[in-house]
């Protein structure tokens, strides 16, 4: 059986969510933009693996990992809905740079 | 240290490396490359944790579907595909932003349950159980959110839309 601290899970967790939001708050490409979306993303689904050996073994009801596997399909999702965006942005602005597209400023 | 925890500083290191590649080359399909490096890592720090379903999940949506649908949207989106990004700078005022997202959780840190804890391996059929089961609506809801976003997905890109 594997044991391991909560220490080293919880500081790796909130890098990868410091790295994406820095990704986010920085970058201007439509396609890293996603990228930095998915390392956060990736960021919650480790702790939701990580505490369900928190909790005790319900055999029915919400696990940590149901949860998790959920929410990998979640991120699929986003990343194919991202995907026909950048197309639509692409065919329509010849761009995918996020600081060009400003129709919505007011 | 015991081997799970030389294993998870390892995979951890590389993670954290490989995320912050991923964000800092110039290069849009170098970028790709590593954050593929990264979802693989993760699969393995699954595989680590016991939960070897989710590890194959990660390398089969992650590694396998994710990339290639960025990679795709890299291809159709250049016309040269080693283009080089005209990358933004590394602004100060979001570096401190996520810097001091980072402090503040790392001051959770008292918090949390001293000692190791042991992982409990987790069944596969439990968790098909949980995922499958008569009384559980998990599967069912996200058949019904893929389905809007492939719709929605399909409205955005079709001919002839202005």
């Amino acid at each position: 059986m594997t044991s391991l601290e909560p220490t080293g899970f919880v500081a790796l967790s909130g890098a990868l969510l410091g790295i994406g939001l820095f990704g986010i708050l920085t970058r201007r490409n439509f396609v890293l933009l996603l990228i930095s979306i998915e390392i956060a993303t990736n960021a919650a689904i480790l702790n939701f693996v990580y505490f369900a050996a928190f909790a005790p073994s319900a055999p029915l009801g919400i696990s940590g990992q149901s949860i998790a596997v959920v929410l990998v399909g979640f991120a699929a999702t986003e990343v194919a809905v991202g995907l026909a965006i950048v197309l639509a942005l692409n065919r329509a602005k010849g761009t995918i740079n996020v600081g060009e597209v400003t129709e919505l400023r007011l | 240290m015991s081997l799970p925890e030389v294993a998870f500083a390892l995979l951890a290191a590389i993670a954290v490396v490989t995320a912050i590649a991923s964000l800092l080359v110039r290069e849009l399909v170098h970028t790709i490359l590593w954050i593929a490096v990264f979802f693989v890592d993760l699969a393995a720090v699954y595989f680590l944790l016991d939960a070897p379903f989710l590890g194959v999940l990660q390398l089969g949506v992650y590694a396998g579907a994710v990339t290639i649908l960025l990679l795709f949207g890299v291809m159709v989106t250049r016309k040269r595909i080693f283009s080089r990004e005209a990358a933004t700078g590394i602004g100060p005022v979001p570096t401190v932003l996520a810097v001091l997202t980072v402090i503040f959780l790392a001051t959770t840190f008292g918090e949390l349950p001293s000692g190791e804890v042991a992982i409990r391996s987790y069944d596969p059929s439990t968790l098909s159980v949980n995922l499958f089961g008569p009384n559980s609506p998990w599967l069912l809801l996200l058949g019904l959110i893929m389905l809007a976003a492939v719709s929605g997905a399909i409205y955005l890109v079709r001919e002839g839309r202005e």
